[in-house]
């Protein structure tokens, strides 16, 4: 190709690439506005729904009128039909309490996580150091789906996200804090696509690893073979059935090396 | 011919791209490991030697920024190598990096040959394990790079993305970066610095030739079309220098220790950390 097509290819891709940076510049500006990060959003009453994006602050009732009886929710044919035992139910029914700890025994002497076992799992508390408290906050700690808690999904990201995270909206408070293991089966339950992702990943690197480190170590014992004058490793062709070899050696028969 | 003859293999400016790639990717594996392994002893001295925490941490917010710069100025520079004329012989011919069939059949015959079938591929300029190496840099950096850009600004990208496809970038963006160190470390290293006919360094990338008598030994296919072509001539070359062979001696095998050093106490310390 001759210089003068290079340079003239040169300027046109220049050109592109530049149209291309102003138009995601263009695009960030143009994100649409964090007008939510302040408002209480979420509402399963119907008739709210349609106002849940007006800018005004309690604009609209959002009142704990949407609380439902707890069902199990098995995947698939059971969802919301079946409805909990009165345990069960009991168990349940505290992510709704005013404390979600009250009435437990000896609640004063324990940890956190010496019960919420999958919920040490945080990215904030081993890399931010942020305890829990710091975001579900001091006691009586209400319960999440407690009407008035700061952790309540309506408010979470104004309450809780906010403090840290300036200007937070509902859609940045559906961040999963608390991670699932990515490999559990349980996860392909609770977070499929999370679990996909990591399965996907940790095949295309034992896949990658799988191929290229016998692929190596194949290419070191042929080049050493290579250095006295073979191009394999003519040994191994024994292990090989005979009459395999004999088809193999037909269709890939050896070629005499050229002269150096 | 003469067995003295060097061949030019990489312009300068390919050999820019390798040393920046090098550069970044190193400060990017370093950066990435202390921050991923804060909780442990290692990872807090590690924080330590790149300035603590914030600043490790905006080191390697700076270096994706300039690893993705990298990226997009390699596309701009293959764009411009494009023949708009010529264009399948351009982007399939024997000298593009683009896989083909012929790769497949390679590997075959390598195999074969391994085993006492047949003879050796006849490879052209590009063997498939570095169009393998090169194609999964294409792939990794635009995967790390958008990744990293959603957890650099989370809160613009939820205002129109879910907050948990964040859990997915950082999965991904961890992942994929531990892929990239295997393979570098291990694969990239064998092949540039351990493989029998290179040891003990593949200079090819750094001095940008390669003697004449190893290219006809790796790449007779490419030797043999240079021939016919009578462009032997027009792409020889001189011999690097002894001070800049030093140089990237010491410079190469410094990134290949650093990186061994890395790869292998970030396995022993794995058990220490949860990779979430």
């Amino acid at each position: 190709m001759n210089k003068a097509v290079i340079k003239k290819n040169r300027i046109i891709y220049f050109l592109g690439v530049v149209g291309v940076l102003i138009g995601l510049a263009v695009l960030v500006i143009g994100f649409p506005e964090s007008g939510r990060t302040q408002e209480e959003v979420s509402s399963s009453i119907r008739r709210y729904r349609e106002r849940v994006r007006t800018g005004y602050y309690e604009g609209y009732e959002v009142s704990p009128l949407n609380r439902q009886r707890d069902t199990l929710s098995a995947s698939g044919i059971l969802h919301s039909t079946v409805l909990l035992s009165p345990t069960a139910a009991g168990v349940r029914i505290r992510s709704y309490l005013p404390d979600a700890h009250a009435g437990l025994k000896f609640y004063e002497k324990r940890t956190c996580t010496e019960c919420h076992t999958q919920q040490a799992r945080s990215v904030h508390a081993d890399r931010g150091g942020i305890n829990c408290r710091q975001c579900h906050g001091p006691e009586p700690i209400p319960a999440i789906k407690h009407y008035y808690s700061p952790m309540n999904p309506i408010r979470r990201h104004a309450y809780v996200c906010a403090t840290c995270h300036e200007g937070a909206n509902d859609l940045f408070a559906t961040y999963i804090i608390h991670e699932p293991a990515p490999g559990a089966l349980t996860t392909k339950e609770s977070f499929p696509a999370f679990f996909y992702a990591n399965w996907f990943m940790v095949l295309l690197l034992v896949g990658t690893m799988a191929f290229f480190v016998p692929h190596s170590l194949m290419m070191i014992l042929q080049e050493i073979a290579m250095k006295k004058g073979e191009d394999g490793i003519g040994g191994l062709a024994d292990f090989i059935p005979d009459r395999f070899k004999v088809v193999l050696q037909e269709l890939f028969p050896k070629k005499e090396r050229p002269e150096e | 011919m003469t067995p003295k003859m060097f061949i030019k293999r990489y312009s300068k400016l390919e050999r820019v791209f390798h040393l920046w790639i090098v550069l970044t990717f190193l400060n990017q594996a370093a950066t990435g490991f202390s921050r991923l392994f804060i909780a442990t002893t290692w990872g807090h001295k590690l924080t330590g030697i790149l300035g603590g925490y914030k600043t490790a941490f905006l080191l390697h917010k700076v270096g994706g920024i300039l690893m993705i710069t990298g990226f997009l100025v390699h596309i701009m520079y293959l764009l411009t190598k494009i023949d708009r004329k010529n264009l399948i012989q351009s982007i399939f011919g024997p000298d593009s990096i683009v896989p083909n069939l012929k790769d497949i059949q390679h590997l075959w015959q390598r195999t074969l040959c391994f085993f006492g079938f047949g003879s050796l591929p006849k490879i052209d300029r590009w063997a498939y394990w570095e169009k393998f190496g090169y194609w999964g840099v294409f792939w990794g950096i635009p995967l790390l790079g958008t990744t990293g850009v959603m957890l650099m600004y989370p809160v613009l990208i939820c205002r129109i993305m879910p907050g948990w496809i964040l859990n997915i970038a950082a999965l991904l963006h961890r992942a994929e970066a531990i892929l990239a160190m295997s393979f570098i470390f291990i694969i990239h290293f064998f092949f540039g610095n351990f493989s029998p006919s290179k040891f003990p360094m593949n200079e090819a990338m750094f001095s940008g030739s390669v003697a004449l008598h190893e290219l006809v030994e790796e790449k007779p296919a490419w030797a043999e079309r240079l021939r016919q072509e009578k462009k032997i001539e027009i792409v020889t070359t001189k011999p690097p220098a002894l001070w800049y062979r030093v140089l990237y001696f010491i410079f190469g095998y410094a990134a290949l220790a650093a990186g061994f050093y890395l790869l292998i106490t970030g396995v022993v310390f794995s058990r220490y950390v949860k990779l979430h």
